[in-house]
């Protein structure tokens, strides 16, 4: 890694491990074919295509990897759930729909290095027994999507994609398919309704497991970008030895993208549960902006639960239970789900004591509004009310009973819808009033009346004589 | 002597009948009019001639009038300034060969899926999706309009009305928003004269300016909030963009 030289201004950090974004941001880097070769890119795709496919399943098992999209879910596992007496077609989707507001990682990852995700593909692909794989591209990529397309048609020219694979038997073709800007999509039920041509309505689990019956109703296997080039750096360094990386349970590298108030925000891939929030958020990240304090961090992208900077969790069960603070919490899947949060995808939004969190709050119901697909009614009614009370609570025209209606309706959503997308659109708002409710019911007064213009006309009709 | 008590049953009525229980007890000279007027017309009349009778909420007159029907209006692309910008939608034999590509991509009885491909395309080239490209899609997919027409209401990254020469679309998302979207895209509107006023960031997300060079749209996590605010302008990807460099990103392609 010494001879890699990377653009002025854009050396990692210290505390960064990098494998995935080994090239990004490289000097001298770009996105032929020829240049990942001449890295001994590809290397790993003739090792791997001269395995048995159950051994790469095996050492993806043994590495512990856990789905990067969201729900850290052991790839391994997932790609184990293939019905073994299948006789349909099986796919493979690279769920490259990165929607999740704070994370852009995968954007990298396909604008610099595509061929390490074609690269990781066929290996996936070759491990399931897929012979069509496709990449869920979302549509504000364009660019991404011309370069991965390109990409694909030099490695299909040197045939690492196409028939016959390098003379091992193995077939494989890869396509791109552009989504149309609908955050529903990364969900991997609904990506498979989107990829069928149709409303991209999540599909409700039982029965339908993408792994039994997925895209055309054949068993699918859906990973995210970063999972699947991590792929490939298993089979380079072995699972045993990728195990070690991070901590227990917790292994390998991730890249942590941080925005929001902070002196350098940025990406940073780093092992697993190796660096807290301290580590993080001073020493990577350089600090909050002059004259400002931390206030609040969301963890995992924004349907994560807000943690408070100045609160402290006790992690771990019994006797084993120490307090820990927060900033002296690593970044890992276990440790941010006991302290209420989860890791999610990665994207740590910072805010500090300039925000509002009303502002805050406000910003983020009209996302869920605006991404609810309409499927479930209280989703699609529940986030539109959330919408309009933030909006009040906002403008200043809401009462203290406003910020309990609020919390009542979050808790009526959570787990009463078909997909994930009902618990990402409630958590956010139950968190911000768990945590701030003071601050929230401080933008509020008793003295107002809510009454809506819409009520008002409502009124005003009424009251004139027919 | 016993005696026996005799508790009156209460007497239950079937409120559905009740009608019929009146009717019944009408006196036989009280035989409705016979109806000489179709009732399918009857608003107009009361619409134009009788203005005491009823009192009518102007908002609720859609009811009575003949309107385009919700799905008749989702289909139909309303003119805008930008009309112009683009080519009336026709079938070239270019559009036909990249459909059959992309059509192949997918399995054979699965022709469905390449829906979204084959509208991206008729977007790209044509800068909206209009009704007949829709029936085009259609046919070549060998699937009822309506199928088409429900993804395309669906997804924000398709519209139907023709947008300006240059599209601009700025996240509104939280880091975004702390980094200063709103201000830029309020300077955007204010170099480029468009009005936003009332565009329901829902429904109908895009504005465009009078001289249909240019119009906005809210975009939701273009995914690049490290680099906050960002934005697209057409297909081309902006970061960085602070709300007093609006002047120079205009510029940059009105030069």
């Amino acid at each position: 890694m010494s001879d890699i030289t990377y653009l002025p201004g854009k050396e990692p950090h210290a505390n960064e491990h990098r494998l995935i974004f080994k090239n990004v941001d490289r000097q001298g880097w770009d996105t032929s074919i020829d240049t990942y070769i001449k890295d001994g890119g590809y290397e790993m795709l003739k090792k791997g295509l001269g395995m048995e496919p159950k051994a790469i399943i095996d050492e993806v098992k043994t590495s512990g990897l856990r789905g990067r999209g969201g729900a850290g879910f052991p790839t391994g596992i997932k790609w184990g759930f293939i019905p073994p007496d299948n006789q349909k077609p099986v796919y493979l989707i690279c769920n490259c729909d990165e929607s999740e507001p704070g994370t852009f990682k995968d954007r990298y990852i396909v604008h610099q290095d595509p061929h390490q995700l074609i690269e990781g593909m066929i290996l996936s692909a070759f491990a399931v027994g897929a012979h069509t794989a496709y990449i869920y591209i979302r549509e504000e990529f364009p660019e991404a999507a011309i370069t991965l397309e390109k990409a694909i048609a030099e490695a299909r020219a040197k045939n690492l994609l196409g028939k016959n694979i390098l003379s091992s038997g193995f077939d494989l073709e890869i396509y791109v398919h552009r989504g149309a800007a609908a955050y529903i999509c990364g969900e991997e039920t609904g990506l498979i309704e989107s990829l069928e041509g149709k409303r991209p309505y999540p599909r409700i689990k039982p029965p339908y497991f993408p792994a039994a019956m997925g895209l055309y109703m054949a068993p699918t296997i859906v990973n995210n970008v970063e999972s699947l080039c991590h792929v490939v750096h298993i089979l380079r360094m072995g699972g045993d030895e990728y195990v070690k990386l991070g901590t227990p349970r917790n292994s390998g590298t991730r890249i942590l993208c941080v925005s929001g108030d902070v002196k350098k925000p940025g990406y940073f891939e780093v092992q697993v549960g190796k660096v807290t929030f301290r580590e993080l958020l001073y020493e990577m990240c350089g600090g909050p902006k002059d004259g400002r304090e931390f206030k609040a961090v969301i963890p995992g992208g924004s349907s994560s639960k807000v943690l408070r900077c100045e609160e402290s969790f006790k992690i771990g069960r019994g006797d084993e239970a120490k307090d820990i603070t927060f900033w002296d919490l690593p970044l890992d899947f276990d440790t941010l789900a006991a302290a209420g949060s989860m890791a999610g995808s990665g994207g740590v939004i910072v805010m500090d004591d300039s925000r509002r969190m009303s502002w805050v709050l406000n910003n983020i119901t009209h996302f869920y509004a605006h991404e609810s697909c309409g499927q479930c009614t209280p989703c699609r009614e529940g986030s539109t009310w959330m919408k309009k009370v933030s909006d009040r609570i906002e403008d200043g025209s809401a009462t203290p009973e406003d910020v309990k209606t609020l919390e009542e309706i979050a808790y009526q959503i959570d787990g009463k819808t078909v997909c994930a997308f009902g618990e990402a659109s409630a958590w956010p708002v139950e968190a911000m009033i768990d945590k701030f409710r003071e601050e929230l019911v401080g933008e509020t007064s008793e003295k107002n009346d809510f009454k809506s213009a819409e009520r008002l006309e409502q009124e005003k009709f009424l009251s004139t004589s027919f | 002597m016993s005696t026996r008590i005799v508790v009156p049953r209460p007497r239950v009525i079937d409120r559905s009948r009740l009608s019929y229980i009146r009717l019944r007890s009408a006196s036989p000279l009280q035989v409705p009019r016979p109806r000489l007027i179709d009732r399918s017309q009857l608003i107009y009349l009361t619409l134009g001639k009788v203005p005491q009778a009823r009192k009518i909420n102007p908002a609720h007159v859609h009811y009575l009038r003949p309107e385009p029907s919700v799905l008749e209006k989702n289909i139909l692309s309303p003119e805008t300034p930008g009309t112009e910008n683009f080519e009336p939608f026709a079938i070239t034999p270019q559009l036909e060969q990249e459909a059959d590509r992309r059509i192949a991509q997918y399995p054979d009885d699965q022709k469905r899926s390449a829906v979204l491909p084959l509208l991206h395309e008729v977007q790209h080239r044509f800068g909206f999706i209009s009704p007949e490209s829709i029936d085009w899609v259609a046919q070549k997919l060998d699937i009822a309009p309506i199928k088409v027409v429900e993804v395309v209401t669906f997804y924000p990254g398709f519209r139907q009305k023709a947008p300006g020469k240059l599209h601009f679309r700025v996240c509104r998302t939280l880091s975004c928003a702390m980094g200063g979207s709103y201000e830029l895209m309020a300077k955007i509107c204010e170099l480029t004269g468009i009005d936003r006023g009332s565009a329901d960031t829902h429904k109908d997300p895009i504005s465009v300016s009078p001289c249909g060079k240019f119009s906005v749209e809210y975009a939701e996590c273009l995914a690049s909030c490290g680099t906050a605010p960002v934005c697209l302008v057409n297909d081309d990807f902006h970061e960085g963009v602070l709300p007093e460099k609006a002047q120079e990103l205009i510029a940059q392609y009105n030069g």
